[in-house]
């Protein structure tokens, strides 16, 4: 969200042109344009791209619920449901739960027109693009008079301004393959991936796992990075990631010559004794076998 | 709440083993032996006996995610001791549907913090080479115990319960209400509550096993294979409890993508206000 200064003029929420609008008072939608920078190989928006909408839309939402209080990103989860039908991909969250010490959020990714609404296949709406879930942990204020949670201190519409892509989305941030078999990556920290904590933000980390597997999924079955399509991620944030590089452990748990394939993706700090920030687990298939 | 209640053959059960007894699980504590001060694991093993396989071929998806439930609550619960947890979140992948048995799991914790605690169980297959058959990372919230009896000798261990004989189909066992379609229900008998009163959070994953397959194969019959459909990756946010019943899924079937079907299953409270008791999602697999 934009508050103070955050995010910063160079950021990769402002490279992706992400729009949000608060819709009522526990619902948000954000939107991001499909362009081929971050696109899957199967031609959708990579997981990792709709993982960070989403948790933007979640994060609006949140942060608005729970002022004066503050909010941390605890569990994302992120399904891919079917293809890409518009210019936009635009994630529409709502409140699940508001409990004393969580906030639960759902969102369903769709596809939409340049004018907003909904994209339509054969003159019939498309289905979605994915599902998602997020729980945010509540960090009660310190002093809620100064904070920038202050009451009438959210927008209700807002872009994220900035440049835009030129060239992948992986390039921008940018994730080093170091080892594709190991499934070893990793990403420096600094500024331009902040959140508000000014440490990695979560889409990002959703997009490192994201990267990462693909890379190790790809290696076992002698295939580019590039050819695998990442469907699903169930991510667990237990640590900010503040120093880096964050760099990333892959294992595989199932992987055949074709069909779906499974790795559980650790993204850890080595700047801060190692310290495990992230799991992930990842589901995804060859890009070829997607309209299956 | 009694710590017991009438079992399905009307002898008493208690309510802090009768699931995981009819789920033939083996479990035990492995303390750290590193000094480092860090919490206990969990170990656990399970059979995979015929009535509780599905059309995958092996332990039921909802079955094999309430094994992992009772193994991460108990890692939970003793790292928390004198208090004690709840589940709040269980996400799963599941890497194989056919298993030879038994299952070996094994739990740690990633992170305790003053609310909660995050957890990890993996899954594989000592029948099959300790091939792989899921992860899990669970999430559950820190709660006072409110007079419930905590009392483990340490460190704890819990024998392989004995095979009963005549044992129901894991979704007889939940007693899920037979049907097809879109909507499913449990009916929320009295032994199918925890200590705590309310529905033991395994039936509500075997009710989104249950319920995502049916309105997957109403949505579409032709997308089963052989041998119908199967669940797989799961998302469970555990709301709210069940304490009335029945609980009723209401699924919406997504979308079919990457050779899988994606099911959005919500779980109601019929007799609590029909108000939300959980929300997640469901893969479901041609098999």
């Amino acid at each position: 969200m934009p508050f103070d200064d955050y995010p910063p003029p160079q950021h990769l929420l402002g490279d992706l042109g992400m729009e949000a609008e608060i819709t009522t008072e526990t619902t948000a939608r954000v939107r991001t344009r499909a362009t081929h920078h971050v696109a899957a190989a199967d031609g959708g928006v990579r997981a990792g791209v709709l993982a960070t909408l989403v948790d933007v839309v979640g994060g609006a939402i949140a942060a608005r619920v729970l002022r004066p209080d503050w909010l941390a990103t605890a569990d994302l989860t992120l399904q891919v449901a079917g293809p890409v039908a518009g210019p936009w991909v635009e994630a529409r969250g709502s409140v699940v739960r508001r409990g004393r010490t969580t906030l639960v959020i759902e969102a369903l990714v769709v596809s939409v027109e340049e004018d907003g609404t909904d994209a339509l296949v054969d003159g019939r709406p498309a289905g979605p693009v994915a599902w998602a879930s997020m729980t945010f942990a509540v960090l009660p204020a310190r002093n809620p008079s100064s904070s920038v949670q202050a009451a009438g201190g959210l927008p209700v519409r807002w872009a994220f301004s900035g440049g835009s892509l030129e060239g992948s989305v992986l390039e921008a941030l940018p994730v080093t393959v170091e080892d594709a078999a190991e499934g070893r990556v990793t990403v420096p920290v600094r500024p331009y991936l902040w959140n508000s904590f000014q440490a990695v933000q979560g889409g990002v980390m959703a997009l490192v796992a994201e990267a990462a597997a693909a890379a190790a999924l790809g290696a076992a079955r002698g295939l580019p990075p590039t050819a695998m399509v990442v469907t699903d991620l169930q991510i667990a944030y237990l640590a900010l990631g503040r120093v880096g590089p964050i760099t990333s452990r892959v294992r595989i748990l199932e992987t055949g010559p074709t069909g779906r394939a499974g790795a559980m993706v650790e993204l850890r700090d080595p700047g801060a004794e190692d310290r495990l920030t992230t799991v992930v687990n990842v589901g995804a298939v060859p890009a070829g076998e997607v309209a299956r | 709440m009694t710590a017991t209640a009438p079992g399905t053959d009307g002898g008493p059960v208690d309510r802090r083993h009768h699931v995981s007894d009819y789920f033939r699980l083996e479990r035990w504590e492995i303390p750290p032996t590193d000094g480092s001060g860090r919490p206990s694991g969990v170990g656990g093993r399970a059979p995979v006996d015929d009535h509780l396989r599905g059309p995958g071929g092996g332990l039921r998806t909802g079955a094999l995610l309430t094994s992992i439930d009772s193994l991460g609550g108990l890692l939970s619960g003793l790292t928390v001791l004198p208090r004690w947890i709840v589940t709040t979140s269980l996400l799963a992948t599941v890497s194989r549907l056919a298993h030879v048995g038994p299952l070996r799991l094994e739990g740690e914790v990633l992170r305790r913090g003053r609310n909660s605690v995050v957890s990890t169980v993996d899954v594989v297959d000592e029948g099959e080479g300790g091939r792989h058959v899921a992860a899990a990372t669970l999430t559950c919230a820190v709660l006072d115990a409110e007079g419930m009896e905590l009392a483990f000798d340490r460190p704890f261990a819990l024998p392989l319960p004995p095979l009963q004989q005549g044992a129901p189909a894991p979704d007889e066992f939940f007693c899920i209400e037979p049907g097809e379609g879109a909507t499913t229900r449990l009916v929320l008998a009295d032994r199918l509550r925890n200590p705590w009163g309310i529905l033991h959070g395994g039936g509500v994953a075997m009710l989104a096993d249950e319920a995502a397959c049916r309105a997957a194969r109403a949505a579409d019959p032709g997308a089963a294979g052989p041998r119908g459909v199967a669940a797989a990756d799961t998302v469970l946010h555990y709301l709210r409890p069940v304490r009335v019943g029945p609980a009723e899924a209401r699924c919406e079937v997504l979308g079919t993508h990457g050779g899988r079907t994606l099911v959005r299953v919500a779980v109601h409270d019929l007799g609590a206000g029909d108000r939300l008791v959980s929300l997640g999602s469901v893969v479901v697999l041609a098999v």
